[in-house]
């Protein structure tokens, strides 16, 4: 990542959960955290979190993570408008939450980032498909543009699902080598090693790279806003 | 002839009434009386939890589809029947000859119940901070729950007969009231409107009472009248509406003597509380396989090592809480019923453990839709071992049928 970021100097890093596993004491927080990312929180990067199941729930208060001690909550980068959703515990006062918020974004970008994969063909949790009986819904009714979400420690880039743009890059941590099953729902895969993805939205386009450890793009492209601000 | 004929054809459908009399009593004496109760109380919701299992993990939107669209009808409407029943049973308990009657027999199982709910309780939020998914903490409340009628059942598999029965009975009724509570208290998905939702229930406890005042036999102005208002005031108040008829079945005439717990209602019966028994038993029994079917689907993807974490705590908890809290009872100047010691508590805080019904009823009103609910309702269906544990460790400590007669 800190190489990545001398060609590409990102600013921000969206977090999809499962942050950190074990120990979640503060000396916990900076031997997994703090140390490992103290060249990009030094340079000014920002991380905004959301939360897994194995999280802390009092994770929310911790400051790096920016969360501001909400479970799930918005935030707007240009004409960008993220909304971390807490996957975990998805109860109706947070769903209505979603709608709320997602009819009043105007901005030209919708992306939803949560824990549970609406989508994945990993074989060791797959998807989440009580989560996406509930939101798909919601997200293809205001237009949400793409979703992220981790949970499978793979990497793998889904087919447009009812115009959403579904990814799953769970495997920045930790990996499941090898437990991803193609289907044809699925674009693009990696699952031989550990990997992170690099986004870039530059109007209405958004341009993609999942690159492996090794510093290898292992998937890349472009995806369009349709419906810019609807 | 004609006169032979037809005294030949009056004995022959005199004949063959009474030989399908003889056969009703040799059905009735020959299958035990315990695999009844089973067929007639304890199959469909396991049937229907099955059906959720198997329907879940082989076609899972249409199973989510089902159960989103028919959860508040089931879970918030249908299953006043169950807790209707489970009521019924508790009130008829505290007429003479029942397990609370007098309510001073109650004292020692519901401090008991204190160990028996905080010990588990403790385990799991423990347990799952080790298990690395300190999140599953939120559940908790589900630890409480105790199956009244499959306890019933295992506990007179293993007891009958025993003064360990109502003892244990008791102590599940503690327990899933304690469970209730804290449901009320720690229930983070409704809206909560204590104040118009207490005038309303209020206002259900006043019709109810002036229903019994005026000596009204029939159940249904119980049930539509002040049963829907309470339906209605716990509703607003964020309270559960399942329950809506547990305030009301106490003011519903029932008969002087209990005829014992989960004995079911003689079809003669006249009091008030046995009609409606005997009206909703197998309507009660249809919205458990629902129930099931609605609750217990568990995609086995979403499982991870935390779903061990309640029946690990129930299991080993429920036990020890027991003894903990025998113990306290004991301290308190209280006395164990006769032919309990820690061996039977041992055995009955196994049998404690199972929640099932309850367990999953838990799960649903305090958890939303996702890995949570997925790992606690499995982690209830795994409480089930309870029942095996307990027989082999009846056989092991030699209680309750297992145990050594003088001489052997």
């Amino acid at each position: 990542m800190i190489n990545a970021r001398g060609e590409f100097p990102f600013d921000l890093v969206i977090m999809l959960g499962d942050n950190m596993y074990g120990s979640q004491q503060p000396a916990d927080f900076v031997k997994k955290f703090e140390q490992p990312y103290a060249p990009l929180l030094s340079a000014g990067v920002t991380f905004q979190a959301s939360l897994g199941n194995h999280d802390r729930p009092e994770n929310v208060f911790y400051k790096p993570f920016n969360m501001n001690g909400e479970r799930y909550y918005t935030f707007a980068r240009k004409n960008v408008r993220f909304f971390a959703l807490d996957s975990t515990r998805m109860d109706p006062r947070q769903v209505a939450w979603i709608e709320t918020s997602l009819q009043n974004a105007r901005e030209d970008w919708k992306i939803c980032y949560f824990h549970h994969p609406l989508y994945s063909n990993a074989s060791r949790h797959g998807s989440s498909v009580d989560l996406r009986v509930l939101l798909e819904p919601i997200f293809v009714k205001h237009g949400v543009n793409v979703v992220l979400s981790g949970h499978d420690h793979v990497y793998e880039r889904l087919k447009p699902q009812k115009g959403i743009f579904y990814f799953v890059s769970g495997s920045a941590g930790q990996l499941r080598k090898g437990n991803l099953r193609p289907t044809d729902q699925t674009d693009a895969y990696f699952d031989q090693d550990q990997s992170f993805m690099l986004l870039e939205i530059s109007g209405t386009e958004l341009h993609f790279q999942a690159i492996s450890r090794a510093g290898k793009t292992v998937d890349s492209g472009v995806i369009r806003a349709v419906g810019a601000g609807r | 002839m004609t006169n032979e004929s037809g005294r030949h054809a009056a004995d022959h459908g005199a004949g063959s009434t009474s030989r399908r009399r003889r056969l009703r009593q040799r059905v009735r004496t020959t299958v035990p009386r315990l695999s009844r109760f089973a067929v007639e109380h304890l199959l469909l919701l396991p049937l229907g939890a099955l059906i959720a299992l198997v329907w879940v993990n082989t076609a899972p939107e249409s199973y989510y589809r089902f159960s989103f669209a028919t959860s508040f009808a089931v879970n918030d409407v249908a299953m006043m029947l169950f807790f209707a029943l489970m009521t019924k049973e508790v009130v008829e308990a505290t007429a003479p000859g029942g397990v609370l009657h007098p309510w001073r027999r109650a004292m020692l199982p519901v401090v008991a119940s204190i160990g028996a709910t905080a010990v588990p309780a403790f385990i799991f939020v423990r347990l799952v901070d080790v298990l690395d998914e300190p999140i599953l903490s939120f559940g908790w409340p589900v630890s409480l729950a105790t199956d009244l009628a499959l306890s019933c059942f295992v506990a007179r598999l293993i007891f009958w007969p025993h003064p360990m029965i109502p003892f244990l009975l008791l102590l599940g009724i503690a327990s899933d009231a304690l469970g209730f509570l804290t449901l009320a208290f720690f229930n983070p998905m409704r809206e909560v409107h204590l104040a118009s939702g207490a005038l309303i229930l209020a206002g259900a406890l006043g019709i109810a009472a002036g229903l019994r005042r005026w000596r009204v036999r029939s159940f249904w102005p119980y049930l539509l009248g002040a049963g829907s208002v309470s339906w209605f005031g716990l509703f607003r108040s964020g309270l559960h509406p399942a329950l809506a008829l547990v305030p009301i079945m106490p003011f519903l005439p029932h008969a002087a003597r209990d005829p014992g717990f989960f004995v079911d209602a003689l079809p003669d019966a006249r009091d008030t509380l046995s009609q409606f028994e005997i009206w909703w038993r197998y309507p009660a029994q249809v919205a458990l396989f629902f129930f099931g079917l609605v609750n217990a689907g568990v995609p086995l993807g979403a499982l991870e090592e935390g779903t061990l974490g309640l029946p690990i705590a129930v299991i080993v908890g429920k036990p020890l809480g027991l003894l903990v809290g025998a113990g306290l009872a004991l301290l308190g100047g209280l006395h164990l019923p006769h032919r309990v010691g820690w061996r039977e508590l041992i055995v009955g805080g196994l049998i404690a453990a199972m929640g099932f019904s309850v367990g999953l009823f838990f799960c649903g009103a305090l958890l939303p839709p996702g890995q949570l609910r997925a790992e606690m309702s499995m982690g209830v269906l795994l409480s089930l071992a309870g029942a095996p544990l307990a027989i082999v460790s009846a056989r092991l400590l030699r209680v309750g049928r297992f145990r050594t007669r003088p001489g052997e």
